[in-house]
């Protein structure tokens, strides 16, 4: 039942349009949420026990016939699948309140659904040119989203990101169209084998090298990254959070991530440049965040920085690397995920994202100010919140493997981090409290409720790191390093 | 009498303590009721106790040897009855002189309290609950100074760092002990002081001397003759902390360690008593305050206490331990007699007071016999107490000591002198209003204290084999007499003839000093003040060159700003200014390359897949 990941999305986003001529607000907050907690309640109990014997692969019959789109679980995916259901559904949550006015909800969990059909489907596929093809459905979805408020920003926005994204599905086309020239495939493991055979690095370098620039471009490592900073914070608050906790990750991390292991192979060369780009992102990013007012785009360049760790961590190659950039990935998909929200309650409240314009906020949004320090803490590497372990595997990992300077630019880019959240949490919510906001109330009960719980999810995955660890990230890691078999 | 009944001798005080926190501000004579009976009660336990002798009762606690165990023996009911009967004259005083105190309700409180503390630390056989009650009264002692006048918190602060710090060396010295033995229970050890165990005794003993006010520790508590009540002044410095510090100091030389005479650590404590003999009556003797001269005695006659004990001679140590006693008595009595001249007149700067004795003459009577009493005038009880003094240091074959006891004499009578002709003999001074003798609960306990110091000298047979004689059975050779009463009151022997000569001298020395400061009784040191060698070291001392909390502080302060320049500015300045200017400047170089202009972002896409490119060939190629 693999292809519910991909299809039950589908079929609601397709249904929704028509059922929101009936039901206005009702029945697409139902159905979306619904939808979402399905997924993640799957994910979490029954399609883990599938995948007790190693991976499976499935493929979709039509009366008997066999399509050829083929899909493959393993402990990698499962744990995407997870993360990406986790977050949707805390985003769709806080959206039953954020959306009120913003437009029509049943399109907007139309286009909510297509974007996690997309990535689950992202997640799941096994060939390179279905890789593209799920992509694309995401990023579309993506770009709709962007520009879903119809504001001159937000068209602004959407378009710039709409712009730099084609660039890296034409980088990422040239290189699949290159390799399905070289190898007659485009399976997983076909291509890999054709590769072998070749025995022609040169060109695979050059490949790489154009996946790097699309992959990258869609995950916003430096120097790929100049469009994030536009098009977050253009974007209603939860598709930011989504955006910035999941989709760079999903099409950005997890498609390199698996091209790079499955079918390159991961080379000490492509091992060394992963690295580096990880750490340059990490270090200039967090540069970058520093400067800024507005606290959405802090939070984008925060969000570059953190990728940069992912990268970094699964860069490094060895099983405590490899586990350490997932466990990195899904802390900071839930924290970054709850900032976004928290910011949107702010903006809500306030009508402003200017850190300076703030103040003294958490004396009248407790809840927000609480969560975002758990987030802040967490994203920042402070004990004992999910954050600090995530970057400790990644510098104990790098320190195994003799990367002293990455070692110390990963411990001192962290001091950046806590230094950009600071700015936050004395800008934003500390100090006195700014004579404007005297009358602002907290947020509604659904956007309190799901910033509450990814704040304890953060508590949580700091507090319970091992169990987390040895029965997620531990079976991940171990699919990443053996490869699929199919 | 049950083992119980020694809980209920710390209870008590305790309860009254919280009950009075408790009496709101202006409520009247219900604060004084619950006081009197709180310390009626105590007096009448602390006698019970007194004739029951023996009591034990012990609570398992934390195990490895940390019980509560509280222990009366002699010793032990002999200081809680003194306790006792200090804590109701002083009850008694209060209820008139501390009436309209701003802060009367934590001082009724803390007053109790402390009684109930030190009730506690007397009983206690156990050294962890003795530190227990020991640092709480560490806690009072900060609170009865800072209730005083504005700026007495300062004092209060100083009295706690002094104390605090002896306390420290207290619990170190208990620390090795406890190593050393393998037992807390104070009964339990006796040991001979040898290497690290006399380290252990130094410890302790400054604990119990520190308690006391010995030099050096001593310097708050002239300091808090000027800011703290007067009543704290006779009930702390005056009586409590000297029966409780000379109680712990017997304990120590008597029980747990054996201190033999003639040792070095016999010679250290009768320095430092000796010390502490003639430098504080040096300081007393050019005081101008009334309350201040008084409180550099309470420090000097610790001094006799020490160096009696010290001596580790029977006759010596039962001095030590009836001075104790016998202070107590005549400097709680001249503190309160202060407290009543500063009741009517409303100061104490001897030059502005004279001629009292004609409108207050009860209190008058008890000052002079108190005064008498302290300097050692026959027949009183300081008499005999310092007479066993002096034989006991004679007979320890060191008679260095005892001239220092001697010259301690001639300056104590010589203070006391000039005090007396300057606050109530003499010629009445015109400034001073005049005025009344004052009620009935601030002359009657100090006529009692007078009295009872002329019964312990005259009589002082019955408080010498009551009291101190049973100390001291099984603490001396087979064979050795205890018994001390037979000269007590002698005349005819050459210690008594040197003590009166002493006397003599001091009269002389007044009678100089009067005449040449043109009949000004309250100028009658001023030929010693102004001596050659003495006019520096006592400006030194006025600057408190001498005053090692003083010096300490200084330091510290001197320290702390040299880290502060030295270690803390340049790292702020690494991580306020470096780091954040460098940050700074690198945020400001990237946030202007992102111009917003998407051609460059393209470029920058593509230029960084050329790089990619090449960097991978090569590292693949290489």
């Amino acid at each position: 039942m693999i292809f519910l990941y991909i299809g039950l999305p589908l079929i609601v986003a397709a249904l929704l349009p028509l059922i929101g001529r009936a039901s206005k607000k009702l029945l697409p907050d139902v159905l979306g949420n619904g939808v979402f907690l399905f997924l993640l309640v799957y994910g979490l109990t029954g399609a883990k026990s599938l995948i007790g014997g190693g991976p499976v692969v499935q493929s979709l019959d039509w009366f008997g016939e066999t399509v050829a789109l083929k899909v493959a679980v393993d402990g990698f995916s499962l744990f995407m699948l997870a993360v990406i259901a986790l977050v949707s559904l805390c985003v769709g949550l806080y959206s039953i309140s954020y959306m009120e006015h913003y437009g029509s909800k049943a399109n907007y969990y139309a286009l909510l659904l297509m974007m996690v059909a997309g990535m689950n489907g992202l997640v799941l596929v096994t060939d390179l040119f279905q890789i593209y093809l799920f992509l694309e459905v995401a990023a579309i979805a993506s770009y709709a989203l962007v520009a879903f408020g119809l504001e001159h920003d937000e068209l602004e926005a959407a378009f710039k990101y709409l712009m730099l994204s084609v660039v890296a599905s034409a980088a990422i086309l040239v290189s699949i169209a290159i390799l399905f020239g070289m190898t007659g495939s485009l399976g997983f493991s076909g291509v890999a084998e054709g590769l072998r055979a070749l025995n022609a690095p040169g060109v695979v370098a050059i490949c790489a090298a154009l996946f790097l620039l699309g992959f990258g471009l869609k995950a916003a490592l430096i120097p790929f990254h100049a469009w994030l900073p536009d098009a977050h914070p253009s974007a209603p608050a939860p598709i930011s959070a989504i955006l910035s906790g999941l989709l760079i990750k999903v099409s950005g991390v997890y498609a390199m991530t698996r091209i790079f292991f499955h079918v390159f192979g991961l080379t000490p060369a492509l091992s060394q440049v992963l690295m580096w780009m990880g750490a340059i992102s990490i270090v200039l990013a967090a540069f970058l965040a520093v400067g800024q007012k507005d606290m959405k785009r802090m939070l984008a360049y925060s969000s570059i920085s953190q990728v940069g760790y992912v990268v970094l961590g699964i860069g490094i190659g060895t099983p405590l690397g490899i586990a350490g950039g997932l466990f990195h990935l899904l802390n900071h998909a839930v924290a970054k995920g709850l900032l976004f929200l928290n910011s949107g309650s702010i903006q809500q409240a306030t009508g402003t994202r200017n850190l300076d314009e703030m103040g003294g906020l958490a004396k009248r949004m407790p809840i927000t100010a609480a969560t975002n320090l758990i987030g802040s803490l967490s994203i920042s590497g402070v004990p004992p919140l999910g954050g600090f372990w995530s970057k400790l595997l990644i510098i104990i990992a790098l320190v195994q493997s003799h990367e002293m300077l990455l070692a110390v630019i990963a411990v001192l880019a962290s001091v950046l981090t806590l230094w950009y959240y600071l700015i936050i949490q004395r800008q934003a919510f500390f100090g006195r409290l700014n004579e404007r906001w005297a009358a602002v109330k907290e947020a509604p009960f659904w956007m309190s409720a799901a910033s509450v719980i990814l704040a304890l999810i953060c508590l949580g995955l700091g507090i319970v790191f091992s169990a987390v660890i040895t029965s997620w990230i531990q079976p991940a890691a171990d699919g990443l390093a053996k490869g699929m078999g199919m | 009498m049950t083992p119980t009944t020694l809980l209920w001798t710390i209870l008590i005080p305790a309860i009254a303590a919280a009950l009075l926190a408790l009496v709101p501000k202006g409520v009247k004579f219900v604060r004084e009721i619950i006081a009197l009976i709180a310390g009626g009660v105590s007096l009448y336990l602390g006698f019970a106790l007194f004739a029951v002798k023996n009591l034990e009762w012990r609570l398992p606690w934390l195990g490895g040897g940390v019980d509560f165990e509280l222990r009366l023996f002699h010793f032990s009911s002999f200081i809680l009855l003194g306790l006792a009967g200090f804590l109701v004259l002083i009850a008694v005083y209060s209820t008139v002189k501390m009436k309209d105190h701003p802060h009367v309700r934590s001082y009724y409180a803390l007053v109790f309290l402390s009684a109930a503390l030190a009730n506690g630390a007397v009983l206690s056989d156990n050294f962890v609950p003795l530190v227990f009650f020991w640092e709480g009264l560490l806690v009072t002692l900060y609170g009865l100074i800072a209730i005083g006048r504005k700026g007495a918190n300062k004092t209060a602060l100083k009295a706690f760092v002094i104390s605090g710090f002896c306390d420290f060396c207290l619990i170190l010295g208990i620390g090795i002990l406890w190593a050393k033995t393998g037992t807390l229970t104070i009964s339990k050890i006796s040991v001979h002081p040898q290497g690290i165990l006399a380290a252990a005794f130094i410890l302790t003993m400054i604990g119990a001397i520190g308690k006391a006010g010995a030099m050096p520790f001593h310097t708050w508590i002239p300091d808090a003759a000027i800011d703290a009540p007067v009543t704290f002044m006779a009930f702390m410095p005056a009586a409590f902390e000297k029966l409780l510090g000379i109680y712990l100091l017997g304990r120590l030389t008597l029980d747990v360690f054996k201190i033999e005479k003639g040792s070095g650590l016999s010679i250290l404590m009768m320095t430092i008593g000796a010390l502490t003999i003639v430098l504080a009556v040096m300081m007393a003797l050019i005081q101008k305050d009334f309350k201040r001269l008084l409180s550099y005695h309470a420090v000097s006659q610790v001094g006799y206490m020490i160096l009696g004990i010290g001596t580790g001679v029977p006759i010596g140590i039962a001095g030590g331990l009836f001075h104790m006693i016998n202070h107590a008595m005549y400097k709680c009595g001249l503190f309160l007699s202060a407290g009543s001249v500063e009741h009517r007149t409303g100061t104490t700067e001897l030059k502005k007071l004279g001629g009292l004795a004609r409108e207050m003459p009860l209190t008058a009577v008890g000052f002079s016999v108190c005064a008498l009493a302290i300097s050692g005038v026959w027949p009183l009880n300081g008499f005999v107490s310092k007479e066993m003094i002096f034989h006991g240091a004679i007979e320890s074959g060191y008679t260095i000591f005892a001239i220092a006891a001697w010259v301690g004499a001639i300056f104590t009578f010589a203070s006391f002198l000039k005090a007396g002709h300057s606050v109530f003999f003499g010629k009445k001074n015109e400034e001073r209003p005049t005025v009344k003798e004052n009620s009935l609960a601030l002359f009657v306990p100090i006529l009692i204290l007078a009295l009872l110091c002329i019964t312990f000298g005259v009589f002082n047979k019955m408080p010498l084999t009551q009291f101190i004689q049973p100390i001291l059975v099984g603490h001396v050779e087979a064979g050795e007499s205890i018994d001390f009463t037979g000269h007590a009151l002698s005349l005819f022997n050459p210690i008594a003839g040197i003590s009166i000569a002493c006397l003599l001298l001091a009269l002389g020395l007044h009678a100089y000093g009067w005449k040449r400061g043109g009949k000004k009784a309250y100028l009658a040191s001023e030929p010693i003040h102004k001596a050659p060698v003495l006019k520096t070291l006592y400006d030194w001392a006025e600057k408190r060159f001498f005053d090692l909390y003083e010096q300490g502080v200084i330091f510290i302060q001197a320290l702390s700003l040299v880290l502060f320049k030295g270690i803390d500015r340049p790292i702020d300045f690494v991580f306020e200014k470096a780091v954040t200017s460098v940050g700074s400047a690198m945020s400001g170089v990237l946030r202007k390359a992102h111009t917003g202009r998407y051609a460059t972002y393209l470029a920058w896409c593509l230029g960084g897949l050329l790089v990619i490119a090449a960097v991978l060939s090569v590292l693949t190629k290489s």
